[in-house]
């Protein structure tokens, strides 16, 4: 415990001095990641030593040298599925992050409204909302926006719902000296409320994130004529298999980069919470 | 001209109360059954005057210190703060409040802290001049270098020095403080007594302590209120003749080993009868 809250100080430091301390902190992150790396590489090596020993037909389970060959020869087509899949991701991400961030607002703010908002809230949340896939494609088509309908019902509520939590776990005390110089409820939402909400709505989106790359394939598998969702149901039907996994591959590394981005914003603007890392 | 004389070396007990309690009672209601918290409570702090009140955990003087300092409103009885009700003393800005936690923002630097007051206050000052200000009382609490520091590059003790830097900045009368060294190793604890201290004799404010420590209540007030449970009252308010400047040396002084002995008689008769009734 102690070990975390002190970390705070020590990577503000690690942080601020360059020359020297870029090369330490490139050791310490070659160390924090080579363990990750090492299981990767072994994996991929049992992977494409098993496919060749039993000599596996390549619609059952292609070799990893096999995806990588597919994965240079279309590169082309799983570029543009790629940008189609990303672009209904960022779309579907951002509008969950700003409603889900709407939601959790309305309802700290105004008690009473969030009240009657809080159980519909959780009781939508319980609908399994990747039935409601053929329904968008019904309503709003096979383009964009039924995709982005999709993720955003399956992924603005880990943003409410954590966004909220930061919003209601602000020490009474303070509370009790903001209202003390009179404070209005708007002003203690500013300038205490939001601001320590944003770990925990950080928190929100990195999972809104990975559920936003499900949604954009589940809303593909429904209906679509692009994007790598589509051509993963695609291939699978014509049983070529590498070109599954190579979509795969695809939707992992833009997960991934998704991923990623937003922890960078997070280390770099919302880094007073102290971490265990 | 001896009679005037005489009358402006007026001993405490003689001044004006500054802080006059008479015949307080909070009672809490829980579960349909009422709580007797604070029983019959009657206290005068006269200005400029340290008053602390102790007793075992549980005694009700959080509670007491919550209805001095207007967080919380007496179910009967009067209580007055310069004169006025307390919420009205809160209001003209003449309490300031410290807590057992600093209850600082972690996302704003010290200097940004001490200012956070005094900006949701709007009381006629401008951005420099708050900053100036708050300057000037991390300079009064020995922080100056620090201003730039979140609080989690803080010690402790540190912390709750700008916890007090804040209370002050708006320059109120009155400084209610509950258990501000409880959560401090006993060096810091010794150090911070002594650093408030010199705080309030070049600020003259009038200080009321919360403690459960003996030597910090001996110490550091003019007067102990030595609270006991069941029902909760003050059994005792004694004088601590005990001549300021105290220090180091203080605390081999014959008469803070006689008001030590006392209070620890006091406290452990009080437990007593508690654990009789």
């Amino acid at each position: 415990m102690t070990a975390m809250v002190n970390d705070e100080p020590a990577r503000i430091a690690a942080g601020s001095d360059a020359g020297t301390g870029r090369i330490a902190n490139a050791r310490v992150a070659f160390a924090r990641f080579m363990p990750a790396f090492a299981l990767f590489v072994g994996v991929i090596v049992v992977w494409e030593a098993v496919a060749r020993i039993f000599r596996l037909p390549e619609f059952v389970l292609p070799p990893p040298t096999a995806i990588v060959g597919v994965l240079v020869a279309h590169q082309r087509d799983l570029g543009y599925a790629a940008y189609v899949t990303a672009r209904e991701v960022l779309w579907g991400f951002v509008l969950s992050a700003v409603i889900g961030g709407a939601v959790a607002l309305v309802i700290a703010r105004f008690a009473a409204f969030g009240r009657a908002l809080y159980p519909l809230v959780v009781l939508f949340q319980n609908v399994p909302k990747v039935a409601l896939a053929p329904l968008f494609i019904l309503w709003f088509g096979f383009d964009l926006a039924p995709k982005i309908v999709l993720i955003v019902v399956i992924a603005f509520f880990p943003v409410a719902i954590n966004m909220l939590v930061g919003l209601q776990t602000v020490d009474s005390n303070l509370i009790a000296l903001m209202r003390s110089v009179g404070a209005s409820r708007n002003e203690i939402l500013l300038r205490i409320q939001i601001p320590n909400s944003l770990p925990y709505l950080m928190a929100g989106l990195k999972v809104a994130v990975t559920l936003a790359v499900i949604g954009a394939i589940v809303g593909e598998f429904a209906g679509a004529q692009a994007g790598l969702g589509y051509m993963i149901q695609f291939a699978s039907t014509q049983m070529q298999t590498s070109l599954v996994f190579a979509a795969l591959v695809e939707v992992s590394v833009l997960g991934m980069l998704f991923y990623y981005v937003i922890e960078w914003i997070e280390r770099r603007y919302i880094n007073w919470m102290p971490r265990a890392d | 001209m001896p009679l005037a004389m005489s009358a402006s070396s007026s001993t405490p007990a003689q001044a004006p109360a500054h802080i006059l309690a008479r015949g307080v009672c909070v009672d809490f209601t829980v579960a349909g059954r009422v709580n007797r918290v604070l029983h019959d409570i009657s206290l005068a702090v006269p200005k400029g005057g340290f008053v602390s009140l102790i007793g075992p955990s549980g005694c009700g003087k959080s509670t007491l210190l919550k209805v001095l300092a207007g967080l919380l409103a007496p179910t009967a009885g009067d209580v007055s703060v310069a004169g006025v009700a307390p919420i009205e003393a809160v209001r003209q800005r003449r309490i300031g409040i410290v807590f057992q936690e600093a209850t600082l923002l972690p996302w704003k630097n010290a200097l940004d802290n001490v200012a956070l007051l005094m900006e949701v206050a709007h009381a006629g000052r401008t951005a420099d001049e708050i900053r100036q200000r708050a300057l000037d009382m991390l300079r009064l609490v020995g922080l100056e270098h620090a201003a730039d520091k979140r609080p989690a590059q803080l010690s402790g003790g540190m912390r709750q020095r700008v916890s007090i830097a804040r209370a002050l900045a708006l320059d109120p009368e009155v400084l209610m403080m509950d258990e501000p060294f409880g959560a401090l190793d006993a060096i810091t604890r010794e150090e911070m007594s002594e650093f408030l201290l010199e705080i309030w004799e070049r600020t003259k404010k009038t200080i009321v302590l919360v403690t459960h420590s003996i030597d910090e209540a001996a110490f550091l007030s003019r007067e102990v209120n030595v609270m006991a449970t069941n029902p909760a009252r003050i059994i005792e308010a004694t004088p601590i003749d005990l001549p300021y400047p105290r220090n180091e040396e203080s605390y081999a002084a014959p008469e803070f080993a006689r008001a030590t002995a006392r209070l620890r008689r006091l406290l452990k008769e009080g437990h007593r009868q508690a654990v009789a009734a």
